[in-house]
């Protein structure tokens, strides 16, 4: 059943041999468990204002870097790929930019129409 | 991934390397298995699906002029009579990064042709998928006890319903399937159709351990997702 | 007159001398070609008719498939835009026609044809068939999946198709499903119909993604020996970057199907507002319509370039080959097709303008649109000076190519009024709208496309196609095609709405009544004329002479396969290696006026060859 093509060469692909040291991972792991931790501490001591949303953010893009930098491999990936896949995110950026403006453009409609302009 | 050779091509590093790897023939993405490439475009695609979601979400909770639940006390579990903000999740969080870290092992052990570690290692990310599954199972109940429904809920704006259930839904429907392919990559590994490069059932292509790599990609971006879902939504 | 070189006669005599007296000079380092870096494909030969027929894994065979399945998408559009012009022009003829069923057919039209024609028809069909044959693979990378991808197309299509028949009928909400109205009583279809929409959109969106990947990671990561991106042909460009564009715009649009869907079954509020029906609250509320609008035109956006950006690239290839002459700024026809895909996220809210949206966005999304306009009047200027001083042929390719060209520039023309946003708000709305898109989305794609059935049919089929039939299926289209969206123009100035059932009693709208009759006439004739092709296509298949290989004289590798129709895997034996671009024509020394893409530099040592 399972007949390959007549033209198949010998397979060229050099075998992926050289992987990282286990310790890389070890380390990436558990400093995934500490910022999580941290991350749990901000709700955990009711953190409020700026400060909350600065920490929210600066543990989410810590994580969310080393996931992607070590555990998806993309430190060591080529320039090419790490590329291709960041760039568009410009057009995410722009869109959470637009729609934080929108919304609140629409709570101020909201408000002024239905509290302060009350029909 | 690091010290690799082509044949009559210098990799050069950085963004000059970028710019001639582009300049090739060939191929782009020097190196890069197409399998690995494709999943890496499905999953900046999906990253569009996700964005699309939390966007709809910041608008949705930004403009509503009800107030929206405190998720610190919404999602508090009570322990000996205490309530404990966010234990569940804390939890979800724990095994999700757990299973990510067996997850990138059982890709390093694949590659260095450790057919057992391998094997073990994704059954137990494996296993923990099925964990955080089981306990949005839990999570998804006991709001709904307490009378959480997509269109209303007892605690402030309809919205929180809607957005927690389809957010975390689609979440969780990521993590299942991703769940049933650690299963049955569980099985090949085992069974050694990756040492064999025996074919696929349906594809018909080659068994290769870079399959797992791409397993891994994937299950690692269950993991990022909801790191960003835990920060916006659970957090925020 | 038109298949013939004349112009070359002279080069030829000159170059066969130069090249005798260059024969000492070959060197074989200019030839080289670095080494193959990945192996050769693991093709799967099928066994059975199923195989080989149906679930065929065969790239081509898939490009066939999607091309059918949509060309009978677009059928039923055809037929939807001919009942509205009847009622258009001829209510008193239409009568079996309620306001009812005029929406849903507005509404099936405009989503048939956007989506499930013309996307279908350039990426699966066009996508499929020619970028493993243009980038010398033997398939995509993954056929197995592209196989999915179509049938996960044919379901949707079933589904969409189902929604005729349902209890209440197709939605009729307009192709942009703007809640609140698409899913509250009192809209057609507002149970099933709309229902079976959202369903078919996500299961296209699946399928398409499928296929989406196959299409980038083939272009990336299996072209042949020589092929640098900057060698591949521009349809390939075209069609990678609106496959791009498909890829990061699909999400939105999945995004708020579901989301609707949600609405629509669970009774969640995402969209829906506070709503007042005859005094009562309904049990929706403080959802955002306009959120649905942004994740819909972030999507649509994109959507439409998703269409022209192939046309740009085929129709670059075509006019290439047909005016014998190399593509006029090849560079700066990629960038731009890069640019404007780049820039197709950043402008989707001019759609909105009168949509109540924050008013600092017109601003910049006026900004930005009015950008766009700057590569793409690039294009047309290089399109123009390719054929400058061409050896034109004026063939039936050429005649739809010329065609693109002016219905091109007057859409888009139109469509810089409709950028600014003072001149957007009286013409919103009207059909002065409906006649930019279509000059810019509906009629010049679809020039292309026919160009591009008459081009590549002899390598599909091995057939050449009837040149005068050709010849009068352009004229017909062309100039009926202007008949009717002339006038259309006009009748948004003077401010007739769209998606209206009828043109009732007031003045502005009761002087259109010629004018409507005028364009519905010449709306049924264009749309008998599309047969004149399938015709042809009949009859050639059955009678037609048989094509030489190459007709057409062109570089790219297509036409270069070891047999006509190219068989599974393409390329024979060996796949080929590319030297140079697809755009060596009329080179001044050499012995042809065609350099095929495999010839090697030191076969024409001595001609002023361009260095790609
Ligand atoms: C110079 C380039 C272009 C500009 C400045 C432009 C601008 C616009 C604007 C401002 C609108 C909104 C009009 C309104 O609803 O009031 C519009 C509508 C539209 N445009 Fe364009 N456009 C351009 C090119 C294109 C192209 C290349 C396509 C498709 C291939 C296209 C397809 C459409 C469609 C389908 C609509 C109508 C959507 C709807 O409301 O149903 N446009 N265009
Ligand atoms: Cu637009």
């Amino acid at each position: 059943m399972e007949e390959t093509n007549k033209m198949e060469e010998p397979n060229k692909q050099e075998e992926q041999t050289s992987t990282q040291k286990i310790g890389i991972y070890l380390w990436i792991w558990g400093l995934l468990f500490v910022l999580s931790f941290f991350s749990y501490m901000v709700d955990w001591y009711q953190f409020q204002g700026m400060l909350r949303w600065s920490l929210i953010l600066f543990f989410m893009f810590l994580k969310a870097g080393l996931i992607m930098a070590f555990f998806m491999h993309l430190f060591w990936e080529r320039y090419a790929l790490v590329n291709v896949l960041l760039w568009p995110m410009t057009a995410i950026a722009c869109f959470i930019f637009l729609m934080n403006a929108e919304f609140q453009y629409t709570l101020f409609s909201r408000f002024f129409y239905f509290v302060v302009g009350g029909a | 991934m690091s010290e690799q050779k082509i044949d009559g091509f210098e990799l050069r590093p950085g963004f000059k390397g970028m710019a001639s790897d582009t300049g090739s023939d060939q191929t782009m993405f020097k190196g890069v298995h197409w399998g690995k490439a494709m999943m890496w475009i499905f999953l900046l695609s999906d990253t569009f699906v996700f964005s699309c979601f939390l966007i709809s979400y910041m608008k949705g909770r930004g403009s509503t002029i009800v107030d929206w639940p405190n998720t610190s006390e919404v999602f508090s579990l009570y322990v000996g009579g205490v309530p404990v903000p966010l234990l569940l999740i804390a939890i979800m969080t724990f095994v999700l990064i757990t299973s990510s870290g067996t997850m990138a092992l059982a890709v390093k052990y694949g590659y260095e042709k450790n057919r057992k570690m391998c094997g073990w290692l994704i059954l137990a990310t494996a296993v923990g998928g099925l964990t955080f599954v089981g306990m949005q199972v839990f999570e998804w109940s006991k709001l709904i006890h307490e009378g959480v429904r997509p269109w209303g809920n007892p605690f402030g704006a309809a919205q929180f319903g809607s957005f927690f259930f389809m957010i975390t839904g689609f979440h969780g429907f990521h993590v299942s399937i991703g769940v049933i392919f650690l299963f049955i990559y569980t099985y090949k590994v085992f069974a050694g159709h990756y040492d064999s490069k025996k074919r696929g059932w349906f594809t018909k292509m080659k068994g290769d351990y870079v399959e797992i790599e791409i397993l891994g990609l994937y299950w690692h971006f269950v993991d990022l997702v909801w790191v960003f879902i835990f920060a916006f939504f659970y957090l925020w | 007159m038109s298949d013939e070189y004349d112009n070359n006669k002279s080069y030829q005599a000159q170059s066969s001398e130069v090249l005798d007296g260059s024969a000492g000079s070959i060197n074989p380092d200019m030839d080289y070609v670095r080494p193959a870096e990945i192996p050769e494909q693991d093709l799967y030969h099928a066994h059975s008719f199923i195989e080989k027929w149906i679930f065929c894994q065969d790239a081509k065979v898939i490009g066939v498939q999607y091309f059918l399945t949509a060309v009978f998408t677009g059928i039923v559009g055809l037929i939807l835009s001919w009942l509205m012009r009847l009622q258009l022009g001829f209510p008193e003829l239409a009568g079996f026609m309620t306001a009812e069923h005029y929406y849903q057919f507005v509404t099936m039209h405009g989503m048939i044809m956007v989506v499930y024609f013309l996307t279908a028809l350039f990426l699966g069909g066009f996508g499929n068939y020619l970028i493993p044959l243009m980038v010398g693979a033997r398939d995509m990378v993954f056929p197995y999946v592209n196989m999915l991808s179509f049938w996960m197309f044919f379901v949707a299509v079933a589904v969409l198709m189902a929604s005729f028949f349902v209890p209440g009928g197709p939605t009729g909400a307009g192709w942009t499903l703007y809640p609140p109205q698409t899913i509250l009583e009192g809209t057609p279809g507002s149970g099933t119909g709309i229902l079976l929409m959202l369903i078919s959109l996500s299961l296209f969106v699946i399928g398409f993604t499928m296929g989406g990947l196959n299409y980038m990671i083939t272009i990336l990561q299996a072209r042949t020996r020589g092929m640098t991106l900057m060698r591949m042909p521009l349809t390939v460009w075209g069609i990678f970057t609106a496959t791009v564009l498909a890829m990061l715009a699909f999400p939105a649009l999945l995004v708020s199907a579901i989301m609707m869907t949600l609405d629509k079954v669970l009774q969640t509020s995402f969209f829906m507002p506070t709503i007042l029906k005859a005094g009562e609250v309904l049990e929706y509320g403080g959802g955002s319509p306009i959120l649905f609008q942004h994740l819909f035109w972030f999507f649509g956006h994109p959507e439409v370039y998703i269409v022209a950006l192939p046309a740009f690239g085929i129709v670059s290839d075509l006019i290439s080959v047909h005016a014998r002459k190399n593509i006029f700024g090849y560079r700066m026809m990629v960038w731009a097709i890069v640019g404007i895909g780049g820039l197709s996220f950043f402008v989707w809210a001019h759609h909105m303008y009168v949509s109540g949206m924050n008013p600092w966005f017109g601003f910049f999304f006026a900004t930005t649109t009015l950008i766009i306009a700057v590569p793409t009047a690039m294009k047309v200027y290089n399109w123009i000076l390719t054929l400058w001083r061409g050896n034109i042929r004026i063939n039936t390719v050429m005649l739809w190519c010329l065609g693109f060209i002016v219905t091109f520039v007057n859409g888009g023309i139109t469509g810089i009024f409709l950028g600014n946003v003072s001149v957007d708000v009286p013409l919103s709305d009207t059909y002065f709208v409906v006649a930019h898109f279509h000059m810019v989305m509906g009629i010049a794609p679809l020039m292309v496309i026919m160009g591009a059935v008459y081009h590549w049919f002899p390598l599909v089929a091995g057939k050449m196609l009837s040149e005068t039939l050709g010849k009068w299926h352009f004229w017909i289209t062309f100039l009926g095609a202007y008949s009717i969206y002339f006038p259309m123009h006009y009748l948004g100035f003077i401010g007739v709405p769209r998606r209206y059932f009828e043109m009732y009693d007031s003045p502005y709208m009761t002087s259109t009544v010629g004018m409507n009759e005028f364009i519905s006439v010449a709306a049924f004739i264009v749309g008998a004329a599309q047969f004149i092709l399938v015709f042809n296509i009949i009859k050639t298949l059955k009678t037609g002479k048989k094509a030489e290989q190459n007709p057409w004289k062109a570089n790219s590798l297509e036409w270069y396969t070891s047999t006509v129709p190219p068989e599974h895997g393409n390329f024979g034996e060996r796949l080929p290696v590319v030297h140079r671009w697809p755009y060596d024509f009329s080179v001044p020394g050499a012995k042809d006026d065609f350099i095929p893409q495999t010839t090697a530099p030191s076969e024409v040592a001595n001609t002023e060859v361009e260095k790609t």
